[in-house]
């Protein structure tokens, strides 16, 4: 029989799993047995407030960290474990990093949207530094793969590690919750959305992370990760400015603001990094006009719609008529609704 | 012999175009390359390897043009041929190099 002691393991304590696991009701049994099983994930699913005890919610955290090393290798995922959840600092900064913004982001879903982790059942967050590229070159990339998120650590000159980014794992986490939810195909319209909420989001963390207002914010995406060769101020602005002009590496930003501007081409399936700039600037004028920080009342507003308020294939016009009716809860005729409505009509989607 | 590499996608959506011609390469390079674009099979490719789309991976866009023959395919990084990597690691070196 498997006995754990890790407190972190063993929400349902070893003597306390052993009786459950003659309980009468079998619910409670299928808990023993995952909780002596260590699969604690499956038996948190299963608890209801009825079987825990007081002194055991606490206990009953989502918050589930491990930061693996690839080492410059791109294959096979996830790499050496070198940082679990509950351990100390370790000497990798690219590994704090991780594990730190990995929790800002774990700890902003909970505290602003009540969401425990990625599919709001504690769903383990893992992550890989030092990833390599398809050629094993250094990565000037993250991304999430449907189970873990992969951080490069950049050509040194115009990128570093993209771990030292919040609104970076934000975003990529992000991609994950969206995975779960309304699951946006990634290409054309539904995948500039998909993009949209991952960027909106990761902006999100970082405003509330610094308790910065609207008027605080810089709206600026991807700032952090820019290597010291890098000129340019970040890769995205929801502002309505270019984020970048005629720099001799980056170029100009190519991001439209307005609906008529919008990519129409084949590259980068359909644009979805390029045409996110119009529900970006959407919700940026959107969360001007309501006010105060942009978590509480736009935020809200935009985290409704993609969890439940979208179809998987839907359209930019689908996230404005989603987003309106959700500002209604506001009250119909609201000032949060017109301010909905009003940012959707100025970038040219309705 | 043209090859061109565009990359798209990636957290930053940074494009990256590279190309080779064979008449600019040194016999030696050249006769590799013919070789590593035969070793891929590469006229034979599917033009489209169809994967659930993971966000954020980066997308190769890779066309060889030699006399009337003319082939691209489009591939996302994690559902990318063995057989291509070979060719796409030495374009980009090559370029890198340029």
């Amino acid at each position: 029989m498997h006995l754990c002691h890790h407190p972190l393991c063993c929400f349902v304590p070893p003597y306390m799993a052993e009786n459950l696991q003659t309980s009468d009701d079998p619910a409670v049994r299928q808990i023993a047995l995952a909780s002596l099983g260590n699969e604690y994930r499956t038996a948190r699913r299963l608890l209801t407030p009825q079987f825990l005890a007081p002194s055991l919610i606490g206990q009953v955290t989502g918050k589930e960290r491990y930061v693996f090393d690839m080492k410059g290798t791109s294959d096979p995922l996830p790499g050496k474990l070198v940082r679990r959840e509950g351990d100390r600092p370790v000497e990798d900064e690219a590994a704090n990093e991780a594990y730190d913004h990995t929790g800002d982001v774990y700890d902003f879903y909970q505290a602003v949207f009540g969401r425990d982790s990625l599919d709001d059942a504690g769903f383990p967050l893992r992550s890989s530094i030092h990833v390599g590229d398809t050629f094993d070159a250094p990565m000037s990339n993250a991304f999430f793969n449907g189970k873990q998120m992969a951080y490069g650590d950049g050509d040194g000159n115009l990128f570093t590690r993209f771990t030292k980014s919040l609104d970076v794992v934000g975003h990529e986490l992000t991609h994950g919750v969206l995975s779960f939810t309304s699951n946006l195909d990634y290409f054309d319209e539904s995948g500039a959305l998909n993009e949209s909420f991952a960027d909106i989001m990761g902006s999100l963390v970082n405003q509330w992370k610094h308790n910065q207002t609207v008027s605080q914010a810089d709206w600026y995406i991807g700032k952090e990760m820019l290597g010291p060769g890098a000129r340019i101020k970040g890769l995205r602005t929801m502002t309505g400015e270019k984020a970048y002009k005629g720099d001799p590496d980056f170029g100009t930003d190519p991001q439209p603001k307005h609906y008529r501007d919008r990519y129409r081409g084949g590259r980068n399936r359909g644009g979805v990094h390029v045409n996110s700039g119009i529900p970006n600037h959407a919700f940026y004028l959107a969360a001007m006009t309501i006010g105060g920080y942009a978590w509480e009342k736009t935020g809200k507003i935009w985290y409704a719609t993609m969890k439940s308020g979208l179809e998987s294939n839907a359209s930019f016009k689908d996230a404005a008529d989603a987003t309106i009716a959700v500002a209604g809860y506001y009250g119909n005729g609201s000032d949060e609704q017109k301010a909905v409505r009003s940012a959707w009509q100025q970038v040219g989607v309705i | 012999m043209q090859i061109t590499v565009e990359r798209s996608g990636g957290f930053t959506g940074m494009p990256l175009t590279l190309s080779i011609d064979t008449a600019h390469l040194a016999p030696e390079q050249a006769t590799h390359l013919r070789h590593l674009v035969e070793a891929a099979d590469f006229f034979h490719l599917p033009a489209t390897v169809s994967v659930p789309a993971q966000p954020d991976r980066f997308e190769y866009e890779v066309t060889v043009r030699e006399g009337d023959r003319k082939h691209t395919v489009t591939v996302g990084e994690a559902a990318m041929p063995e057989r291509l990597k070979p060719l796409l690691a030495w374009v980009i070196e090559a370029a890198r190099q340029r």
